[in-house]
């Protein structure tokens, strides 16, 4: 673990801007967003998280796939830069996981390029994750649902956790480790810096409500497929997409194109379940025609296919959807109504 | 008050004059309520009414894939003013009728935009958030705060000049008498004043924001078409990217549809997750209709909307001839 001065955090985030594509929660109003940053000085400093999630830095939200032009395709290039994401909080990088889960890897075959997702990998496979640790956890937060905390760092490549006068920069992978040895101007952290951090990661981990135990909610959700529970849930949802758009794992998408003539693209953009054209079929027919058919849609997709599918709930408890839903559809809410419905 | 407004719902729930009733109960968060749905007059000590009640319940009337919408008959709803006037203009626009819903007035001081909130509290959470009379506290884990209920308000609130139901069957307390007072819309003059490249610019600001999550949509009583012009896919009508020339065209033709149609409640606003300016245009185009056709949207049942209604006075300049 090494130790960096506050005042020469920007040295450290010049130098990432020089060697990657620098990602970081930047304030825009009264919003904080993930944006590629030009300059260490327009990070946003008092976040807890941004609103909207870092998902669309490798699945964004409207990505050309490739061009045609009377027949000849041109596929849309990355960048030649691998990308570095700065400030990512333990929650979000789980998530990005979870979708390369889906999208860098296929679960009977990972070797299978067939069910690899090229765009997604050449951005994903060489991204170097960093991870700010959460010293003041929110009251909408609960990672510790689906066995995250709030400095556990495990999954991303370098993990920092903020101390007060310093940064302390914890690698967690081969790739943060390498990176590490090639930063200057760093010092080995103290006993007391290491001490200072864990006195923030117990007083972290204790701020967090309770654990609610969703173990045999696979079964149950399945269970209740056609019981009156998600009339219940769902009466007062209005089917916006807020709660998808902002969410860290959801990723449906549509495919279409745009052109004219024999020119023109071919986008993935985002799309949702909540919304009604997202099942319609030509016939007219539209499966899902309820308001309470497509919010269960979302909360089994979140807490029972997923895991039956790969063995994880795709949700990580950061708490975005809590904070933005219109009518105050709380998702903590409805997995404890779930458990509990007695139908 | 909070006890008349469950008293008054439990008596129309007992008394059988209605089978359910729409209000809004304590939400998840402090800064939050949530709509409820109350079929007995048991359930009805989750009611509240406060300056967190920004959701306009008219919306349950008008979404077609509401069960609600589909089998229910004889409906009761709590109104801010606002909200009443989405019933009347819903009500002329024939998709309710007048004698099936049971409409409950509340006197409105106005609803807080939660983003205001966290701007006061400078980034950190609010925890607990009380109001008494004008002077609404916030506390924190380490910090409590006294704010003016004004400095919090949404923007609709602001200018808003029938704060109370004049349509209603029951009133909670005394309902204000509106004023005749004409709207000045002083809180867009500056918009106005800009030149038309400037307030191209900050339209431009305001709609990059757009995740296309259509929540301002989906929250507003006025949108309800079947099939919303977006979703329209055989052929597909408008881009669905959230780029600016998508973005733009669906909130500048949403917000042309409901010209004459739009109440200015603000729902809109408050339930945009990126903090979009949407009244910018809304009350824009509010003043205008106001001004050409001298039409206070949902105040009057025996009004069509200006946009559905031709007069013989109406100003006809327009018109070549």
């Amino acid at each position: 673990m090494i130790r960096i001065k506050k005042e020469n955090i920007s040295g450290f985030i010049e130098g990432l801007m020089s060697d990657y594509v620098l990602f970081a929660p930047v304030k825009d109003g009264e919003t904080v967003s993930f944006r590629k940053i030009e300059s260490a000085d327009s990070i946003a400093e008092d976040y807890m998280n941004t609103d909207k999630s870092p998902k669309d830095i490798f699945f964004p939200p409207a990505e050309v796939l490739f061009s045609f032009d009377s027949g000849e395709i041109t596929k849309n290039e990355c960048s030649e830069k691998p990308f570095a994401v700065w400030g990512l909080r333990g929650c979000d990088v789980k998530s990005l996981t979870l979708l390369n889960m889906v999208f860098g890897t296929a679960r009977q075959n990972p070797e299978d390029e067939m069910f690899q997702d090229p765009y997604w990998k050449e951005k994903y496979d060489n991204a170097l994750i960093i991870q700010t640790a959460c010293n003041d956890p929110r009251s909408t937060c609960f990672c510790n649902w689906f066995g995250g905390s709030p400095h556990d760092g495990e999954k991303a490549d370098i993990l920092v956790i903020y101390i007060g006068d310093a940064y302390l920069l914890d690698p967690k992978s081969d790739k943060g480790r390498k990176y590490l040895e090639t930063v200057k101007n760093t010092e080995p952290a103290a006993k007391k810096d290491i001490k200072e951090a864990e006195r923030l990661r117990a007083e972290a981990d204790s701020s967090l409500s309770a654990v609610f135990e969703l173990d045999g909610i696979v079964g149950r959700m399945s269970g209740l497929f056609n019981s009156g529970v998600w009339e219940e849930i769902g009466a007062k949802c209005v089917n916006c997409g807020a709660c998808a758009f902002i969410c860290p794992t959801c990723h449906c998408f549509d495919v279409q194109d745009e052109g004219k003539g024999k020119k023109g693209k071919r986008i993935r953009i985002w799309d949702t379940c909540m919304f009604p054209v997202f099942t319609a079929e030509a016939s007219g027919h539209n499966p899902r025609e309820l308001s309470k058919d497509r919010l269960r849609q979302r909360f089994m997709h979140k807490y029972s296919y997923f895991m039956e599918n790969y063995g994880e709930h795709l949700c990580t408890g950061c708490g975005r959807c809590v904070v933005v839903c219109p009518v105050n559809l709380d998702i903590r809410e409805v997995a404890k109504k779930v458990m509990s419905y007695q139908s | 008050m909070v006890n008349e407004l469950r008293e008054a719902a439990g008596k129309l729930l007992d008394d059988g004059k209605v089978d359910l009733v729409i209000g809004w109960a304590k939400g998840s968060l402090p800064l939050a309520s949530t709509p409820v749905f109350i079929s007995s007059s048991d359930e009805a000590d989750q009611l509240v009414f406060d300056s967190t009640c920004g959701n306009n319940l008219t919306v349950y009337f008008t979404k077609d894939n509401k069960k609600i919408s589909r089998d229910r008959k004889k409906v009761g709803i709590f109104v801010k003013g606002c909200d009443s006037r989405s019933l009347v203009l819903n009500i002329t626009e024939k998709q309710l009728k007048r004698e099936d819903v049971t409409i409950i007035g509340v006197p409105c001081s106005g609803v807080i935009d939660t983003r205001k909130v966290r701007r006061k509290a400078e980034g950190r959470e609010v925890l607990e958030y009380s109001q008494d009379g004008d002077t609404v506290t916030i506390k924190g884990k380490e910090f409590e705060l006294s704010v003016p209920l004004e400095e919090l308000l949404s923007n609709a609130c602001l200018s808003c000049l029938r704060k109370d139901a004049e349509e209603y069957d029951l009133f909670i307390g005394e309902p204000r008498k509106f004023s005749g007072e004409s709207d000045p819309y002083s809180d867009i003059e500056e918009y106005e004043n800009l030149s038309a490249d400037e307030r191209w610019e900050r339209m431009n600001e305001e709609y990059s924001k757009c995740i296309r999550c259509y929540a301002c949509r989906n929250v507003c009583p006025s949108c309800y078409c079947n099939v919303c012009f977006v979703d329209q896919n055989d052929p597909q009508w408008i881009g669905k990217t959230p780029e600016i020339t998508d973005t733009m065209i669906f909130h500048i033709i949403r917000n042309l549809h409901i010209a004459g149609r739009c109440v200015e409640c603000g729902a809109c606003e408050r339930a945009c997750p990126m903090d979009i300016r949407l009244l910018y245009l809304n009350r824009k185009v509010a003043k205008e209709v106001r001004e050409r056709f001298g039409s206070d949207t949902g105040t009057d049942l025996d009004q069509k909307p200006a946009m559905a209604d031709f007069r013989e006075d109406e100003n006809q300049d327009f018109i070549m001839g």
